[in-house]
């Protein structure tokens, strides 16, 4: 019983920076942007947050901050990918891939000096694990049984169709993009602040990644994207508790993720359906053009 | 201005000629990590610094985070640059080192931890062994549980050395105690050093230590108050209260009378075929301690004074134990060794005859493992 518990726990821990990130890439992806650059996002989140958490030596009212920045460091990055896949409409699987480069090299670079340095006063994970459950929920319902809800999932649906409505389609995308820059930023300072609170070069890895696919793994839905993380987090961590038990290699349970988002993939291309995929999921929007 | 700028061409050449006589010494380094990683390249570039200040005349160039596939083309661009000493530190660099010491045979080349060597090309390491014995002393002691839990990067003979060293200790004080190793099969995952160390303290592992590039598992430790191990680099700062003792590497000592020795002619790119570089305590490339100048944490004294352990018939304290080897393995000539014999593998087949030492080829190349490490291993001999 305890072992199940000391799973769970595990689960959500690892699975919380994966649940805020995905949450985030599903808001842009909801209006129709994909934006491939999670993991460079989580980068500089995770660097902004440290930075301003070490700077100010972390006190009650400075994680705030550190987590504001983060957030602020996440959406300024996801703006740029905006810029260039929104308003100069660029392909929007190449911008994000730069971005998660530019987004890794530029955190390198500046987070040189903050290397090796450790952090005191470590928050505790649990109100993070409950605010990305709670942020779930919000967002479902937000999608659901709100008119913002409505005009974003238009958006990203049939673009042309809601802009004959009335909606300002680049501005939902530019908001949906900010949106979910912030949260692959929050996501990044979770690494850095509470997870494991330093920071080096690197030290997202591939979670941003992981992430991304959840994304298709859970069908765009938000209530889904909690079990999702739970899962592969919980997954994650069995890597290395059956370790050398039970006769099954670890590299099965390392790999499994994986396999599972291609099965899931494969299953929904069988039946001749996107699964829930926008409708317009990765192509710019022009007035007047179909 | 065309002109001023040629004349300056030929003044920087007819220059650097000059020097190319008398003491021009440019040595590169390729990393196989970022230099900001706490770990190995980190202490191999502290190690860079402290050279260039100590020797003058001496240039220093260095290539971070080099694929070991790409070793070749990175010491093809450096000895265009003018490297003409080219240190590279990584395992896997081994093969395209040798292929480039043929390729440049006016270039010395100096790999770390590998065996294979060539006239202009030598090897060094600076190795543990001996203070993982001593840290596995302490380990033996603090625990309660009689489980030592343990984070390896790669089963590899260098960890597979050093974990064993470590058990070797354990078990003299705790004769029934066990090392769980988990692997993460990456030098820097913080994420997957969390989660193995996480998975071993689940398993009831009170003690940790670990042989990766991050300080993950002190902290992940220091979180459920378990006390922990730091290697390579002073990590006491991440948990002062948990981090017992641990390894610390010094390149510095070893680069300096390295790079000496070029500059004054006796080692030359025709006599290094023998040269290899073993540097332990003695030679204080490695010391014990979680900080430079703490070879034990303060915190944990009063308990390891209590501990006892029999040697040679003798009770004595797991405290003065460890100070009276970590003396010993510093002193001029060391009496003892760890993998002294008679040992055995995990297997129960003799490795170490009575009254024999492992020597330094045995060491660079052991597959067994001592008895007490419980996980598994790949290469391992029945």
């Amino acid at each position: 019983m305890e072992e199940i518990l000391n799973a769970l726990a595990r689960a959500f821990s690892f699975g919380t920076p994966l649940l805020i990130a995905c949450l985030g890439a599903i808001i842009n992806e909801r209006a129709g942007v994909v934006n491939l650059g999670v993991e460079g996002m989580m980068a500089l989140g995770a660097l902004a947050g440290f930075a301003v958490a070490f700077g100010s030596g972390l006190g009650d009212g400075n994680l705030w901050l550190a987590l504001l920045a983060a957030m602020l460091a996440g959406a300024l990055a996801a703006l740029l990918h905006g810029f260039v896949t929104i308003s100069l409409r660029a392909n929007q699987f190449v911008s994000g891939l730069a971005l998660t480069m530019l987004g890794l090299g530029v955190a390198g670079l500046l987070g040189k000096r903050f290397e090796g340095q450790p952090l005191f006063n470590q928050p505790p994970e649990w109100p993070f694990t409950l605010g990305a459950i709670g942020l779930a929920a919000l967002l479902a319902f937000v999608f659901y049984a709100t008119k913002i809800g409505l005009s974003l999932r238009s958006v990203g649906e049939n673009p042309a169709a809601a802009d004959l409505l009335g909606i300002n389609v680049l501005l939902v995308r530019y908001a949906a993009v900010a949106a979910g820059g912030s949260l692959a930023g929050l996501a990044g300072a979770y690494l850095s602040l509470v997870y494991r609170p330093s920071w080096t070069d690197g030290m997202t890895g591939g979670l941003g990644w992981i992430a991304v696919a959840l994304v298709v793994f859970v069908g765009w839905s938000p209530l889904r994207a909690v079990f999702g993380a739970v899962f592969f987090g919980l997954l994650y961590y069995l890597q290395f508790r059956l370790q050398g038990q039970g006769g099954i290699p670890s590299e099965v349970f390392a790999s499994l993720p994986y396999i599972l988002v291609i099965l899931v993939l494969a299953l929904s291309g069988l039946r001749r359906q996107q699964g829930n995929a926008p409708e317009a999921l990765g192509r710019p929007y022009q007035r007047g053009e179909r | 201005m065309g002109k001023s700028w040629l004349v300056s061409i030929v003044a920087a050449l007819g220059l650097s000629f000059g020097m190319a006589q008398q003491t021009n010494l440019k040595a590169c380094f390729i990393y196989v990590g970022p230099v900001g990683d706490v770990g190995w390249t980190f202490a191999h570039d502290e190690a860079r610094r402290a050279a260039e200040k100590a020797i003058p005349g001496l240039q220093t160039q260095f290539v971070e985070s080099v694929k070991p596939a790409d070793t070749l083309a990175t010491v093809d661009r450096l000895v265009s640059g003018g490297c003409n000493v080219i240190f590279t530190t990584s395992f896997d660099f081994m093969d395209q080192t040798l292929e480039a010491a043929k390729k440049y045979p006016d270039v010395i080349f100096a790999h770390a931890s590998g065996f294979k060597r060539a006239p202009n090309m030598l090897t060094y390491m600076a190795d543990f062994y001996q203070i993982y014995y001593l840290n596995g002393l302490m380990a033996g002691a603090l625990t309660r549980s009689g489980k030592v839990g343990y984070v390896g990067a790669f089963p590899i003979p260098e960890l597979k050395r050093h974990i064993s060293a470590f058990a070797l200790g354990v078990r003299a004080v705790n004769p029934r105690a066990t090392v769980n190793v988990k692997w993460i099969n990456a030098w820097f995952d913080p994420v997957k050093a969390r989660e193995a160390a996480e998975a071993l303290m689940a398993e009831g592992n009170d003690i940790l230590a670990f042989t990766e590039d991050t300080a993950s598992v002190i902290q992940t430790a220091a979180r459920r108050k378990i006390p922990s191990f730091s290697h390579y680099n002073s990590m006491y700062r991440f948990a002062p209260d948990y981090v017992v003792s641990g390894q610390i590497v010094d390149w510095g000592v070893l680069y300096i009378d390295l790079l000496r020795k070029i500059q004054n002619g006796t080692y030359t790119t025709k006599n290094l075929q023998n040269v290899d570089y073993w540097w332990l305590a003695r030679e204080k490339a490695v010391m014990l301690g979680a900080q430079t100048g703490m070879p034990i944490n303060p915190k944990f004294e009063a308990a390891l004074k209590r501990a006892t352990m029999t040697v040679n018939g003798k009770r004595m304290s797991v405290y003065d134990r460890v100070m009276e080897l970590n003396k010993d393995i510093m002193s001029a000539n060391p009496k003892w060794d760890p993998f002294t014999g008679p040992i055995r593998d995990r297997n129960g087949v003799i490795r170490v005859p009575a009254g024999r030492r492992m020597t330094i080829k045995e060491l660079n190349e052991m597959q067994w493992m001592a008895p007490g490490v419980v996980g598994q291993v790949p290469d391992e001999p029945k």
